[in-house]
This record gives structure tokens, C-alpha cells and sequence, in this order.
């Protein structure tokens, strides 16, 4: 059985990463868009709070930007550890997407912990017991925080009606995938035999390859399932964590002018000489003109 | 039965999912008996022959019928190039960035729907979802625009068909959403369902060549051809502005003049030409406020540089570049130091922010909003006045390209709470304010029953959030003023108000922010402030 989780795990956790740098790469490489900013922008300094702008100063191009990256990083953690947005907009939802998603900061946690007490204990350190006996409580917490997220996500899908209508089999199926995920984790961590010595033996086990490590039944199940979750993630839009960064920093807070950021002006004189072949008559494309071209024609009538 | 995202191609003989105005939010009184508005008109017989109508009952885009099943069936195969096209980053270079991180990372939470004013006031119906069209485009492009889709979208239920019947009802439903946004600041993700609606306008409008005649024939293609959306060549613009000078002159006791094209001044003001032929006071108020305050300032008389108007802000990023273009063009030729937008949210967005990035080099002239010149002004000690001539409620609607898509937004409330004592905020207000229901070029769309529409839907949650600014003082013995600094949402109010009466029932106007600053000036004697619609 381990060398079968092994074997998945490696393999999962290189489709994660190969996928999820794939299409991290593939939106960071796109060509940069027309502005397209959205109020409020938090870094607009002295301003943010009630969504204004450096537009809002006399002859803004002649005096220094204003800018509070505190105030960015502050919106940001909110964002991100408390679902501002959600709170703010999707109240009844979020009561369940908070447990949910700190359940899986959480987890993250945990093994991050896992692989120090491995560690530590390859190198017969003391503290190996201490921070095992951690990882073993912040799991437990955050595959509970998990399963309740994802039940109660998965009941508001079922049973609210605004929800119901655009459920499709896929959000349902990815609920369920987690729940069982967080189900079997709480159940191997709370009934495992000293389970911060079966879980360091069983980080152990995957970093060296061990196959002939007694991984015991239930872990081995929570285990398989969460390494497929794993390779699963990357191909739907829960990699939205990725996705975040641009749609916040590269769209909506991306309000730099063009006459501030040099580079971006030969990037964008790149762009203007792209060949063009969109087929309306007004566009009058030619089947390949340059968009700067088509830009200052005007078609003939 | 709840309508599925597939639903858009089946059932071709049928209404998707027809409205009528009994299903909307109720109003507050006097506005809360259906039966005592004016109704909806119906389509006309001939029109319902000659137009497609098959979404919900509504015509706003006046799609002829296809002449034949060949007719049909090759403006499905241009659309299926077209869905290519906005994915292919040659053609959509200018948003496929924030376009496809829309259609790949949504979690389908709906919290944006709550947002939708539209969705809101229809009181939920299904097709004004902002997230429906969204999911039309993201299992059209998954079927049939990605490998192995047609299999894949098999397996994943999701299997839409792409025929006549879709795509005719998905250009009809894009002219549902007023582009306004406010479903893509509530969204955790930062999916922005009102650009994925602006895309799919774009696809429909540069593949197919379809676009609403008032937004492309009668708006960006007359302007770039005569010189404005308002058909008014250069002659005839300066004709009419100097008629404006005569009459405002008479009325306020003022010299006013309007300077043309003086070769190096501080200021280009562009006005939305609509101002000069259906509120003149506004083009007037700015003369005198600007000369009052001793601005070099200057009017273009070259062709689309009298008219700020930009539609294709809404639809079509060619015709946004052209007309930019043309703009800065005729700035560099007066050598002015700025171009300051009028009162226009629209012109405001596509000149400051969306053009910026295409303006490169010595094109990049500096551009100002009207608000932020006008606060500098009121405040600059260089003109007198008495704000006891605005003590009447005032209450101020937020343009959503200014305010929510610039971030301009307390210049203007600045001028309100100095000059009008009984300014009251509606709520929400800022840049959660609601959309007038004209955005994104609806204010000028008014064909078939499109109007009926635009002003009982569209409208609804503005007008109810405008009746309770004003709820201290309903009737119609006090004159309310809503200050709307944008020619298309003027546009909007007007034909809402007019719609329900609200002058007669609750003596309610509208009128721009330029228009309060002249009536609360010492040396303008008479009131500027008319007590009419108009």
C-alpha cells in the first residue's frame, strides 16, 4: 500500500506543480491589456477608505504618487485569511467558506510542521516530539474546519436556491472530493495509534521513497485521496489562489499610467503593430493589417 | 423549471424567459401600483416579423431575421471564428488577460448577484444573472473552442449547442447588462462578469459586424465620419455653441463666450456633444464658470474634437482606439497643455484610463476630469458665492465610469456640501453607488420597447434609491434636484422620470453639477436653475 501512495504522491505533486506553473506562467506571460481598474484601490493613499483615486488631484501627472503598500497588504490579508469579500457581499456563505478555507491554511501548516519534525527527527533532535505533537493537533483542527466548510458549502449548494439553479455536477463533485478528504483526515488523525509518531514515520516514508513503510489503513486512504485532490486542484478554478494575484494586482489595482512605467510603452508599441484579422467590414482588417494601422485609418465607405 | 446555460440554443421558436413589469421590485408611493404606470409598449407586428425576438420579450438590438438557413448558419460559423479571435492574443491583446481570468477561475459562489442591479430589480430572473452569460461564453469556448471540448463537455453535462438560436439570444442578452461593474467589486476571485458581457459585444460587433445602429451606424461611425454621435458637423457645432452663448448671455446678464480653437491654452474642454443640443445650460455653465475664473481655455473645432462621446468604449475596441485617436490628434494640433473631459462618465473612461495604453509617446497629453478642474475652481476664492440660492434637496448620483471605474469621487461632493446646504448622500452612493440604467450606451438606445425596459428594470433600484434621498420631503411642492454629472445618465433620468411622472408627482429634476455652481454664483441674478424637464 505505501509504495502505492508513494508513488501517487510523487506523481501528484509533480502534475500539481507542472500545471499550476504551466497556467501561472501562461496568464503571467499574457500581453498587457487596456487599463481596466476598478475602485476602491487600496493603495491609494489617504484615499482608499472611500475607493477615490490619484485622479482625483488637480494636474495629477505633475505631482508624486501617494501610495500605501500597508494599506495593500492589510486589504490583502483581510482577503485572504478572512474573506473580506465574501463576508462583505455573500454573508451566508461565508459562515462555511471561512472554516473551509482556514482549514486548508491550516493543513498547509501542518505540513510544514510535518516535514520540520522529520527532520528534526532524522537529526535525533528533542524538539522533533514537540513540533510532531503540534502538526497532529493543527491537522486535526484544520481537516474539522475543512469538513465543516465543505458540508456546509456542500448543503448551501443543495439546498439554497440561488445556488441550486447554477449548480452544475462538477462544483458538487469537487465538494465532495474535499469533504471525503477532510473527513478521512480528521478520522486517521483522531483514531491513529500515537499519531504524531505514525505521522512523522509517514512524512519519512514519502521523502525517502520508503516502500516498505506500514502506513496504517485508514491514513492510507485519507492519504491516496488527498495526493489525487492534489492532482486534481490545477486542472479546475479552485487554483483561483493564483488567480487572485492578477485579477487584483494586473487588472483591478493596476492603475498605473503609461507615461510612469517606461517599459510597459515598448511592450505596448510591440502590441499596436500586432497584425489584426478580425472580419467586420469596419474593421476593415485586410486579413492582417497592424492594429496601429487600423486604428488611424478610417475604412472607405 | 430553473433555465440551464444550455437552454440558450434550445426551444428556437420560444421566448428564453420573458419578463413582464408585474415580476419587477415594488417602487415606494406613489410609484407602487403597476397598475398606474404607463405599461410597456408591445412590439409592433412588422417589427416582431422583421426583428429577431426570442430572449425575453424585449428588442433592444433590432437584429434582423436571417433570410435563410444558409444565412444562419454562416453567422454561426463567423461567431465560432470570432470566440478563436477573442481568445487568440494578436486580436485580443487589449483584454485577454483580464478576460480569460474570468472565464477560468470562477467558483460559480454567485455573490455577485446580489449586486446586479438589473438581476435585483427583475426580482431574480434567471437570464439577468450576471454570472449567465458568463457561463453561456465559458461552455461555448470550452466546447468549441478548446481541444477535445465536444467530448469533454459531454462528459461534464455542459453541453451547449452553437446555433442560430444561441447566438442571435446571447447578442440580445449582452444589451441586458449596463457594463456598471458593480457585480465585479463584490467578487472574491476578481472575476468581472461586465467585461466578459463587453467581449462578447466586441466579438458580435468586430466578426459579425452586429452592434446596436444607435451605437455604431448613428454613434461612433457618424462621429468619426461627420465629426460627432450628433450628426452636427463643424459648422453647425459652432453655430449652436454661440446660439448658447446669446441665450445664456441674455438670461444670466453675462458676457458669455466660448473661445474655438486658441492655439496653446492651458485647457481643451471636450463636451458629449448631446449636452450642446439637448442642455444647452450645461455647455453655457461652463463658459461662464471658466471665463469667471480666468481659464485659458479653449473648444475644438475639428471633426470629433467638439464631441467627447466615445462609444466604443461599450463595444468595440477599434472604434474606441479611432476616436481616441482622432481626440488626442486634435489636442496635439491646438499644442493645449491638457484635455479636460465635460460631464461625461463614459468619455471620462475611455479618454483617461482605457485609451491611456494606446497613447504613446507624444500622444500621451494629459487628461483632467471636469470635477477636479471645477472643485480647484469653486474653492480658488475666484469667484463669489451664495450657496442660500441652492437651498433645495440636492442628492447626487455617481456616474459609474467616473467614480466607480476612476476613482473620482469626492471632488464633486466637495462643491455639493459647500454649495447646496441641503445635500443628502443616497445610499448607496460613492463607488457602490447603482447605475442610472442608461450605462454602456443604453441612454441612447430607445428602439421597439427597449425604453420600457431600460427605465423599469434597468432604472429601477436608482429611482427607488433617489425617492428615498428625497423621502424627508416627498411631494411635488418641493423642487428636488438630482446633480448628475454625466450626459448619458442625464439622458436616463430624464427619460425615467419622465416615464413615472416624477416632476408632476414628487417635483423631482435633474441636471448637472455646473449648473448648481452657476445658479449659486453672486453676479448670475436670475435663477439658472430651471424647474423643468427637460
Amino acid at each position: 500500500m505505501s509504495a502505492v501512495i508513494i508513488i501517487v504522491a510523487y506523481f501528484s505533486l509533480a502534475v500539481f506543480v507542472i500545471v499550476a506553473v504551466y497556467r501561472t506562467l501562461r496568464v503571467a506571460t499574457l500581453p498587457v491589456h487596456l487599463r481596466w481598474e476598478l475602485a476602491p484601490v487600496p493603495h491609494e493613499k489617504g484615499r482608499s477608505h472611500y475607493g477615490g483615486s490619484y485622479l482625483e488631484e488637480y494636474e495629477w501627472w505633475k505631482k508624486p504618487r501617494s501610495r500605501s503598500l500597508i494599506s495593500e497588504l492589510i486589504y490583502m490579508l483581510q482577503e485572504i485569511l478572512l474573506l473580506r469579500g465574501v463576508w462583505e457581499h455573500h454573508r451566508r456563505l461565508w459562515w462555511f467558506s471561512l472554516p473551509f478555507h482556514t482549514g486548508i491554511y491550516l493543513l498547509i501548516g501542518a505540513g510544514a510542521l510535518l516535514l520540520v519534525a522529520a527532520g528534526l527527527d532524522w537529526a535525533g533532535a528533542a524538539a522533533a516530539g514537540v513540533m510532531a505533537r503540534a502538526a497532529v493537533a493543527v491537522a486535526l483542527v484544520g481537516h474539522l474546519l475543512g469538513a465543516l466548510g465543505a458540508l456546509g458549502l456542500l448543503v448551501r449548494r443543495l439546498t439554497d436556491p440561488r445556488l441550486v439553479a447554477v449548480r452544475t455536477a462538477g462544483t458538487l463533485f469537487n465538494l465532495v472530493f474535499l469533504l471525503a478528504v477532510f473527513t478521512t483526515g480528521a478520522a486517521a488523525v483522531a483514531m491513529a495509534d500515537r499519531p504524531a509518531r505514525r505521522l512523522v514515520e509517514c512524512t519519512q516514508a514519502v521523502l525517502t521513497a520508503d516502500f516498505s513503510a506500514a502506513i496504517p489503513g485508514l491514513l492510507a486512504v485519507h492519504l491516496l485521496l488527498a495526493f489525487l485532490l492534489l492532482a486534481y486542484l490545477p486542472f479546475t478554478p479552485m487554483l483561483h489562489f493564483v488567480a487572485k494575484y492578477f485579477t487584483y494586482h494586473r487588472v483591478r489595482w493596476d492603475d498605473d499610467p503609461l507615461v510612469a512605467r517606461p517599459r510597459l510603452e515598448g511592450e505596448v508599441k510591440e502590441l499596436l503593430e500586432q497584425p489584426v484579422s478580425w472580419s467586420a467590414p469596419h474593421v476593415a482588417s485586410g486579413g492582417g493589417k497592424r492594429w496601429i494601422d487600423i486604428a488611424r485609418e478610417l475604412p472607405e465607405e | 423549471m430553473t433555465l440551464k446555460v444550455r437552454d440558450i440554443s434550445r426551444r428556437p421558436g420560444e421566448l428564453l424567459d420573458p419578463i413582464s413589469p408585474e415580476e419587477l421590485v415594488p417602487l415606494p408611493p406613489p410609484y407602487d401600483k403597476p397598475e398606474d404606470q404607463p405599461g410597456w409598449k408591445p412590439i409592433n407586428p412588422g417589427s416582431s416579423e422583421r426583428l429577431v425576438c426570442n430572449l425575453d420579450g424585449v428588442v433592444a438590438t433590432s437584429l434582423p431575421q436571417p433570410k435563410d438557413p444558409e444565412e444562419q448558419r454562416r453567422y454561426v460559423d463567423q461567431f465560432a471564428a470570432g470566440l478563436k479571435k477573442l481568445l487568440d492574443k494578436n486580436n485580443n491583446w487589449t483584454f485577454l488577460q483580464p478576460l480569460l481570468l474570468s472565464l477560468e477561475y470562477c467558483v460559480r459562489c454567485q455573490t455577485c448577484n446580489d449586486a446586479c442591479p438589473v438581476f435585483t430589480a427583475s426580482g431574480g430572473k434567471e437570464i439577468y444573472r450576471p454570472t449567465y452569460r458568463a457561463e453561456v461564453l465559458r461552455a461555448l469556448v470550452g466546447k468549441y473552442a478548446k481541444p477535445g471540448g465536444k467530448l469533454l463537455a459531454r462528459l461534464a453535462g455542459n453541453d451547449i449547442e452553437l446555433n442560430w438560436t444561441a447566438i442571435s439570444r446571447l447578442y440580445e442578452l449582452c444589451y441586458r447588462c449596463t457594463l456598471c461593474r458593480r457585480c465585479a467589486q463584490t467578487c472574491p476571485i476578481g472575476v468581472d462578469n461586465g467585461l466578459v458581457t463587453r467581449e462578447l459585444r466586441k466579438l458580435f460587433s468586430q466578426e459579425l459586424g452586429w452592434a446596436p445602429k444607435e451605437l455604431h451606424e448613428k454613434g461612433t461611425v457618424l462621429q468619426l465620419r461627420s465629426g460627432s454621435s450628433t450628426g452636427m458637423n463643424p459648422l453647425v457645432v459652432k453655430d449652436n455653441v454661440e446660439f448658447i452663448d446669446e441665450d445664456i448671455g441674455e438670461e444670466t446678464g453675462l458676457a458669455v463666450h466660448t473661445p474655438w480653437d486658441k492655439e496653446g491654452a492651458e485647457v481643451l474642454l471636450i463636451h458629449n456633444a448631446g449636452e450642446i443640443l439637448s442642455w444647452p445650460e450645461n455647455p453655457g455653465a461652463f463658459a461662464i464658470i471658466l471665463n469667471a475664473a480666468g481659464i485659458d481655455w479653449t473648444l475644438a473645432s475639428d471633426e470629433v474634437g467638439y464631441d467627447g462621446v466615445n462609444y466604443g468604449l461599450f463595444y468595440d475596441d477599434v472604434q474606441l482606439a479611432r476616436i481616441a485617436l482622432r481626440h488626442v490628434q486634435v489636442a496635439k494640433k491646438l499644442k493645449v497643455k491638457k484635455i479636460v473631459m465635460g460631464e461625461c462618465g463614459h468619455q471620462h473612461k475611455a479618454m483617461v484610463t482605457v485609451s491611456d495604453r494606446i497613447l504613446t509617446g507624444q500622444m500621451n497629453i494629459p487628461r483632467e476630469s471636469c470635477l477636479v478642474l471645477l472643485e480647484r475652481i469653486v474653492f480658488s476664492g475666484k469667484i463669489k458665492f451664495d450657496p442660500s440660492k441652492n437651498d433645495f434637496p440636492v442628492t447626487l448620483h455617481d456616474p459609474c465610469n467616473i467614480v466607480r471605474n476612476l476613482g473620482i469621487v469626492e471632488p464633486q461632493r466637495r462643491i455639493l456640501r459647500y454649495l447646496c446646504p441641503q445635500f443628502r448622500e443616497m445610499e448607496p452612493h460613492g463607488v457602490n453607488n447603482y447605475c442610472c440604467g442608461g450605462g454602456s450606451g443604453f441612454a441612447v438606445m430607445s428602439g421597439n420597447n427597449f425604453t420600457d425596459w431600460r427605465v423599469s428594470v434597468a432604472s429601477r433600484l436608482k429611482f427607488k434609491q433617489i425617492l428615498d434621498a428625497f423621502a424627508d420631503q416627498p411631494g411635488p411642492e418641493v423642487k428636488k434636484y438630482v446633480c448628475a454629472p454625466c450626459s448619458n445618465c442625464k439622458g436616463q433620468l430624464r427619460d425615467l422620470f419622465q416615464y413615472y411622472g416624477a416632476l408632476e408627482k414628487s417635483g423631482i429634476t435633474y441636471g448637472g453639477l455646473v449648473e448648481l455652481i452657476v445658479n449659486a454664483m453672486v453676479d448670475v441674478k436670475e435663477p439658472f436653475i430651471k424647474w423643468e424637464m427637460h
